[in-house]
């Protein structure tokens, strides 16, 4: 696969011709022909559907929705607002960590975040979500409070190789600048909303890739030491980062540069 | 009666089952290790802005390229690509968000630093003084910047902050 010349889904073509200029390279006409068709045809459909296979032999929706203390046919609605206080853990959990309590519950083995498994089932059952507005509460109770609070710190925490935080980069006064020849996106903008749109197939990477994954990776990129997945710290950037999102609806999988 | 009880500590314990089964790690230590100290004045040593050649050429490189291993072209004398231990060195990545004379692909976060000397230095508005701490140290001018931190944070050495002035302030 040509991995270089493809440009984002979220940019207009003309557009990506800038942004591809430091490769010197302008979409050619089978470049064009294959942006247009991931746009039709999603290359992170089939992990979803791998993901929706997964999900219903370790757990299945009965059992899910049971676990969060909901009806089935409140699904959606509850998964368009996580990271969420879950009753059966006691604190702020994510979409993926309330997977993991739910194989327990079942007496399965839990699947860690990092895994392929993990990766596709959330993308599944965030896509359960589509079409419904992100609703995160984040004064709902004290815990969330804190979780965003602890997030919004995080956020704007300078620290690392470089001394930059996520701030440095997607604060309200300098998206759509240009670092390099990438515009900094608006996360919470309905062009990009975030939250709503990953897990994500990035087209850099050939690769579907999760919320927190992708920040992992600006915190890579960007010499900031890299907050392990699950952590209290990476929770709360995913409830900040969903905040800022809230009311774009969830288009999962999303596609992305 | 007693079914009923073990049933409800059964419960209670598979409660307390589920948020073990959340994985969960601590991020204290790496948070920790990674912080930033607090800024503060970095004054400018003694024959830091030169017009030597080595020292511009240092400047140039720094400059215009992220790391040691991505970098096109080899680095000049007094640079390498990797540190002493094994790892890539880092470069400034500056053209990230400046443009200067013969930047390719530059950001617009930061001000255009071309033609630097006769338009800041020579008028008097900047100093080398204001130079080094901005490259040094950017939050002690603007707590808010956006700007990178180069030497408070052991990125560069002091006269490797030298190279990069004597570099946006040489003639090119
Ligand atoms: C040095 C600049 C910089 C820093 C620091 C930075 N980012 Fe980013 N971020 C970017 C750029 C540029 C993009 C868009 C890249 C692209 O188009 O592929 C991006 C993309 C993202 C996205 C995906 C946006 C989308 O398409 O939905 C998320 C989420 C994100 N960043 C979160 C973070 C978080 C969280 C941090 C801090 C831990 C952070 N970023 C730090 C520059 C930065
Ligand atoms: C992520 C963005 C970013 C990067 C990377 C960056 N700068 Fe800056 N720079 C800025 C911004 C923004 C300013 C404007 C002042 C401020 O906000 O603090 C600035 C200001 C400056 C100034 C002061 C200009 C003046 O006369 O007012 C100099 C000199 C400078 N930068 C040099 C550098 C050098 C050298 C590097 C690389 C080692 C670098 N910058 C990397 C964003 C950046």
């Amino acid at each position: 696969m040509r991995k270089l010349s493809i440009c984002t889904a979220l940019f207009s073509l003309a557009l990506c011709g800038i942004l591809n200029a430091e490769e010197s390279m302008s979409m050619n006409a089978a470049d064009k022909a294959m942006y247009a068709e991931m746009l039709e045809n999603n290359p992170a459909a089939m992990d979803v559907a791998e993901g929706e296979e997964l999900f219903n032999a370790l757990i299945g929706q009965e059992a899910y929705a049971k676990m969060l203390g909901i009806k089935v046919k409140d699904l959606p609605v509850t998964v368009a607002g996580f990271p969420r206080l879950v009753k059966a853990a006691g604190k702020v959990v994510t979409l993926s960590q309330s997977l993991q309590m739910a194989a327990a519950d079942q007496g399965k083995a839990i699947p860690k975040l990092e895994s392929k498994e993990m990766v596709k089932m959330s993308a599944y059952v965030k896509s359960l979500a589509n079409d419904k507005k992100i609703n995160i509460d984040v004064k709902a109770n004290k815990q969330m409070q804190e979780m965003v609070a602890l997030g919004q710190k995080i956020f704007e925490e300078r620290r690392g190789g470089r001394g930059l935080s996520c701030n440095s980069c997607h604060s309200a006064d300098i998206v759509g600048s240009r670092l390099r020849m990438q515009a900094l996106p608006d996360l919470g903008s309905s062009e990009t909303a975030s939250a709503a749109t990953w897990p994500a197939y990035r087209m850099t990477q050939s690769a579907m890739v999760t919320l927190d994954k992708r920040m992992q990776q600006c915190m890579k990129n960007a010499l900031l030491a890299e907050l392990p997945l699950g952590s209290k710290e990476m929770v709360g950037l995913e409830v900040y980062v969903a905040h800022k999102a809230k009311g774009n609806p969830m288009q999962i999988p999303g596609l992305k540069r | 009666m007693r079914k009923i009880m073990m049933l409800g500590i059964a419960t209670f314990l598979g409660a307390a089952d589920l948020s073990t089964a959340i994985e969960s790690p601590d991020a204290k230590a790496i948070l920790l290790k990674d912080a930033l100290p607090a800024a503060k004045v970095h004054t400018m040593p003694a024959g830091c802005l030169t017009d030597n050649a080595a020292s511009i050429a240092r400047g140039n490189y720094i400059f215009h390229n992220l790391n040691g291993k991505d970098a096109k072209e080899n680095p000049p004398e007094g640079l390498t690509r990797l540190l002493p231990n094994g790892k890539e060195k880092q470069m400034g990545n500056c053209v990230a968000c400046h443009n200067i004379e013969g930047a390719k692909g530059y950001g617009n976060i930061g001000p255009d630093l071309t033609n630097y000397k006769a338009l800041y230095m020579d008028s008097g508005a900047r100093t080398g003084q204001f130079l080094y701490q901005q490259i040094a140290d950017p939050r002690k001018d603007n707590p808010n910047t956006h700007m990178t931190v180069n030497l408070a944070n052991g990125l560069f050495s002091e006269s490797e902050v030298c190279d990069l002035m004597s570099y946006i302030v040489s003639k090119k």
